[in-house]
């Protein structure tokens, strides 16, 4: 037992004091050189100390790769306290990266495909057009590319995007080369021209202005090039071969990458009579439990867990189960921990919980005609079938609606998504029988479907930040250019995807559909300065919609002229004069563009039947180091967990203003976190940057709904809206999702509320209580910024 | 309430007897924490331990040795820490609010058991491995040590059925203090940062899911020991005297040490960022946090040198396709409106 004496200098003797003075060893000095160099346009690094922490770690056989992956970790850790230790954290995780593809063969980008090709990754048609071009694609590759991504951005795409050798696992492609590959992968002609196009793309990729999601990000160049996001599957038909066909079906295309929506509304419901056996049906449930299973067997590539969202109809007489399907208590065997679940909710549902009436539950099976109607039609159909004594069962609407609520504060999930808003202004169901049955499983997706066609989406996103100039305004004819090549590029994958059933190529060569997405809304916000809520962020953001939907729209005509349009044309409300935006009351930015855009669809058609969707972009946001989608900032500090790691990002715009004020210290950067990422409770700052950077939880959710709804006209399918609560009640709830069906959204997404309690701080240096005058002198030379005792 | 009769009939926390009434409340901030924690209630099927079992696979030696530690030392820790609870806190505290908390810890702490040998069971899947791991508190000294530890200060209060005499109530402070601050608040934490030093690196991710939920338990364990000794304080100024205090650090340092000695049989020669030097840091870093929370000076002024740690305490925000987010409230109220505010 250690005695009890005084507890102050000096230190006890440590055990591997061998590595605290950097000059000793080899490895030591060549990392702080390395330190140094790469930090030397970074005012605010401080090399030493990060070489000072990464000796601390070191093991016993450390040697120089060790010590600069403890750097970097190092480095890392410091990005709270100063954003730029990013840069130097990504610099370093640069140079790994590339030394580990060099050692591999990658050495140029035509090497690299090569070195794909040859270990059966990359596809035939990549390799030779590499091949043939290799020197002009090799200058293609920014050799400064690397340095526009933050750390967070470049572990992402190292650990989850690189393509890596199927036996050594290291990474054959640097990040330049991975970009450059993607394109290539979507080149069509093999000539000068294609490669003047795939450069054009990698350029905006490289820069950061647009990227492709995720399964195009992964799959593009390669064997099987799967590239679509999103699969919508209409409910299997009412009979076992039809239900467990349904299960291959989501296995080959979860295997591929894709996330699935489903809708169940066809399947019978409990107590429902099986005439082949004159028993009773188990419901929806048991089925679900083995979807869960199946969706849980299957991870995406390998790459990814697989994930389904099921949706249904809340009169499917199985609603309060479904309801059930999430809870972490009860009989297990009801239980599907995997699959996210969605409300498909008819407008006569909100009416009736408006007006404080019953709502009837059905079995399918007894009104097999629901599921296919919407707006009036269903409505009458409804009524009818009440009337004719059909209804299994009679709750009060609000009794369900309440139930619902309290299941979206309890587990986030059971999505209020509106069946009547996103038929409505849909472009595909100018005819009868033509229903969306479902959106997809981040409810941005609005494709019709039936037991034939599994509507298919795949989808990119611009990074809108990258658009406002240095004098704050937005550089609009740059937009349009980079609209117009992600739409081509967009256009051009539903060619060359790899289909995995052949219901999905089937749905998708007839309707071309593709989802333009953004990112970035709030770095627009606090590049101009904008507060969420205001009237003039509303303004911006509805124009910058409406300015891409014009010009998405423009490009797809351009392309139907070019190429021809879109099998299904014919079928449309385009085809009938009818645009999106004719289902709303609007009032435009650019009128005479519109009528010119109105006159060119009627004259050429469109190649695309959708072009327009909002997807939460997680990953790719991650990648370009922007805030996700239209969403406000969630904290200004936060920490990412993600497959590979641990990350923590700081609210880079807040951290320039305060060090303009003067405030950027450790006293700040205590009240942060001491507020979870709060601005509010930071002494001194002023109240108009208070207001700025309020997060998610400090808004009003009313000024998200009202973003969403004013941009609903310029998105043709619809868009992830995610929405906060720290403390849901049933009476929030209720008001805020009865508000966003009022305002005529589409679809909502999770419900996002706080932990009821808080992990206490694992290890905070306690609070000095006896600081002698030699520690104080001590701790700040050797660390000026961090020492609590010297504040 | 009047301040008549109640000063009266007033009754210190740890004074002996089964108190009933909870009406007026007199411990309130107890019945908080008990409602608290219901809001945070987890199971152990939400864990999904399926990609660590590919991990354990890509293990090095050195790795491996660790992590069969550590699981060894997980597989008894939670229920020294229930025997405890049952066996003296719920007797001594003669609060009902408090005995409520109580009850709800105890239930969290077999869940904890039960994830832990769930875990053991995924981890170890041959029985022999299991038996050995479950005899690791006999056979593995670095964690016989530990073990000793926990038992020296629960037989130090066994025998007492009332806490009579001040010195009687004394040894059950040491031993609520031994239990939140060096068992719970220095074991636990010191086995959470290995775990976090895994995930750190991209490994073991369905021990880490489980693990902050077991870490925000632990926590709220802690604050409450901490509170009910803070208590004890107000009502009985002169227990906690100097002396107290000295034995107090003198818990603690020993604390160090057993939890040093089991670092220097994980770590070995030591692992890129994880060595016992760093270890030391951490715990004493820990240690003083503990000290300071009882309004103790700090005894050895280190610094965290776990920037993994750092983390946290810092708000999440997981990628839904990637693991399940665990943030969500268990007890919601009220009913529909269609005007409250949002």
């Amino acid at each position: 037992m250690t005695d009890t004496a005084v507890p102050t200098l000096p230190q006890p003797v440590r055990e591997s004091d061998r590595g605290s003075d950097a000059g000793r060893d080899a490895p030591g000095t060549a990392l702080l050189v390395t330190l140094t160099e790469r930090s030397a346009d970074l005012p605010a690094v401080d090399p030493g100390r990060v070489a000072a922490a990464a000796l601390r770690g070191r093991s016993a056989k450390a040697d120089y790769a060790e010590l600069r992956g403890l750097a970097m970790e190092s480095a890392a850790a410091l990005i709270a306290e100063d954003p730029q230790y990013s840069r130097l954290a990504a610099r370093l995780l640069a140079e790994e990266i590339r030394e580990e593809a060099a050692g591999q063969g990658a050495t140029c980008f035509a090497a690299s495909v090569a070195v794909g090709h040859r270990e059966g990754l990359i596809g035939d048609t990549t390799a030779a057009f590499v091949a043939a071009h290799a020197d002009t694609l090799d200058a293609v590759v920014d050799p400064h590319g690397d340095d526009r991504f933050e750390y967070f951005g470049l572990r992402t795409v190292y650990s989850r995007y690189l393509l890596r050798h199927p036996i050594t696992r290291q990474v054959i492609e640097t990040p330049q080369q991975f970009m450059l590959r993607v394109a290539c992968g979507l080149e069509v002609g093999g000539d000068a021209k294609s490669v003047a196009e795939v450069a054009e793309l990698y350029r905006l990729m490289s820069r950061l202005e647009y990227l492709p999601s995720s399964p195009t990000l992964f799959n593009s160049g390669t064997r099987h090039p799967q590239m679509s996001s999103c699969y919508l599957l209409d409910s299997p038909l009412d009979e076992l071969d039809s239900i467990y066909s349904r299960y291959a079906q989501i296995a080959r295309l979860s295997k591929h990458a894709g996330g699935i929506g489903l809708s169940y509304s066809r399947v019978r419901s409990r107590g429902s009579l099986i005439r082949g056996t004159n028993g009773q049906s188990n419901g929806i449930v048991p089925f679900l439990r083995t979807l869960d299973a199946s969706v849980a067997a299957v991870n995406q590539g390998g790459r990814r867990k697989g994930a389904a969202c099921v949706y249904l109809e809340t009169w499917h007489a199985d609603i309060e189960e479904f309801l059930e399907l999430r809870d972490n208590t009860g009989e297990e065997a009801r239980r599907t921990h995997n699959l996210n679940l969605a409300h498909w909710i008819p407008d006569e549902f909100m009416r009736r919980v408006d007006a404080d009436t019953e709502w009837s539950l059905f079995s399918p099976g007894d009104v097999p005609e629901l599921v296919d109607l919407w707006g009036a039609e269903f409505d009458a159909a409804y009524v009818k079938a009440e009337q004719a004594g059909k209804a299994v069962r009679t709750i009060p609407a609000r009794t369900l609606y309440a139930r619902m609520m309290r299941t979206l504060a309890q587990t986030g999930n059971g999505w209020m998504t509106f069946k009547d808003a996103s038929n409505r202004a849909a472009n595909q169901t100018a005819l009868p029988g033509r229903t969306v049955h479902s959106s997809n499983l981040c409810t941005e997706i609005l494709e019709v479907t039936d037991d034939s066609e599994t509507a298919v989406c795949n989808l990119g996103s611009v990074n809108l930040g990258a658009f406002v100039d240095g004098h704050g305004e937005i550089d609009w004819e740059r937009l349009d250019a980079t609209v117009r090549t992600a739409v081509t590029f967009l256009d051009r994958v539903i060619d060359i995807n790899f289909y995995p059933t052949p219901e999905a190529g089937t749905s998708n060569s007839r309707w071309r559909p593709v989802g333009l997405g953004m990112m970035g809304l709030q770095d627009v916000f606090f590049k101009l300065r904008l507060e969420f809520d205001s009237a003039e962020a509303k303004a911006v953001s509805t124009k910058i919609s409406e300015r891409i939907m014009l010009a998405a729209y423009e490009t797809s005509c351009e392309l139907a002229e070019r190429l021809g349009r879109h099998e299904a044309y014919a079928e449309t409300r385009a085809a009938r004069g009818q645009l999106h935006i004719d289902h709303f009351a609007v009032t435009t930015e650019w009128p005479e563009r519109w009528e010119a855009l109105r006159a060119r669809v009627a004259e050429t058609g469109l190649r695309n039947a959708l072009l327009l969707a909002v997807a939460p972009t997680a990953t790719i946001a991650s990648i370009a180091g922007v805030y996700e989608c239209i969403e406000p900032q969630v904290s200004n500090l936060f920490k990412r967990e993600t497959l590979s790691g641990e990350f923590l990002q700081v609210n880079p715009y807040l951290v320039a203003d305060l060090k303009k004020l003067g405030l950027w210290n450790a006293i700040t950067r205590e009240e942060l976190r001491e507020g979870n990422g709060s601005a509010q409770e930071i002494t001194d700052l002023p109240e108009e940057y208070k207001r700025l950077y309020r997060t998610a939880w400090e808004l009003p959710q009313r000024a998200l709904i009202d973003l969403a709804a004013a941009r609903m006209p310029y998105l043709d399918q619809s868009q992830s809206l995610n929405l906060f609560m720290a403390a849901p009640t049933i009476g929030k709830l209720s008001s805020m999702y009865a508000y966003a069906w009022k305002v005529g959204l589409k679809t909502t997404y999770y419900l996002r509320s706080r932990p009821a309690t808080r992990i206490a701080r694992a290890a905070t240096t306690a609070t000095a209580q006896v600081v002698t005058e030699a520690d104080a002198v001590a701790c700040s030379l050797e660390n000026p910024e961090s020492c609590e005792a010297c504040q | 309430m009047t301040a008549t009769d109640s000063t009266a009939k007033k009754k210190n926390i740890l004074d002996p007897g089964f108190e009933l009434t909870l009406r007026p409340m007199r411990y309130p901030d107890f019945y908080e924490h008990y409602r608290n924690a219901i809001k945070n209630t987890w199971t152990v099927e939400e864990v999904d331990l399926h990609s660590d079992v590919a991990d354990l696979a890509k293990l090095s030696e050195g790795e491996r040795h660790m992590i069969g530690r550590l699981v060894a030392f997980f597989a008894t820790g939670d229920s020294i820490v229930s025997n405890n609870l049952v066996l003296t806190l719920y007797k001594h505290i003669n609060s009902p609010e408090a005995r409520l908390y109580l009850s709800r810890q105890l239930f969290e702490e077999a869940v904890h058991v039960q994830f832990y040998l769930t875990l053991l069971d995924t981890y170890l899947p041959d029985p022999e491995d299991r038996a050995a791991a479950f005899d690791a508190v006999e056979s593995i000294p670095s964690i016989r040590e530990k073990a000793q530890f926990c038992f020296r200060w629960m037989d130090s209060v066994e025998k007492i059925d009332a806490l009579e005499s001040k010195e009687d109530r004394r040894r059950f402070l040491l031993n609520l203090i031994c239990f939140a601050a060096c068992i719970e608040g220095l074991f636990f934490y010191g086995a959470f940062a290995y775990v976090y030093w895994f995930r750190s690196r991209g490994l073991l991710h369905g021990l880490a899911t489980g693990t902050n939920w077991v870490f925000r338990d632990e926590s709220m364990h802690m604050d409450f020991a901490f509170r009910v000794v803070d208590t004890v304080r107000a009502e009985e100024p002169d227990l906690f005297d100097e002396e107290l205090g000295k034995r107090v650090t003198a818990m603690l340092e020993e604390a160090v040490e057993a939890e040093l000695q089991f670092a220097r049989d994980l770590c070995g020669e030591g692992l890129p960022g994880m060595n016992t030097e760093s270890m030391r840091q951490y715990l004493e870093c820990v240690a003083d946090q503990r000290l300071a929370r009882l309004g103790l000076p700090i005894r050895y002024g280190s610094e965290n040198p776990f920037a993994f740690m750092e983390l946290q305490n810092v708000q999440e925000l997981t990628n839904f396709f990637e693991r399940r987010v665990s943030a969500y409230q268990i007890a919601v109220e009220g009913s529909v409106s269609f005007d409250d505010d949002f």
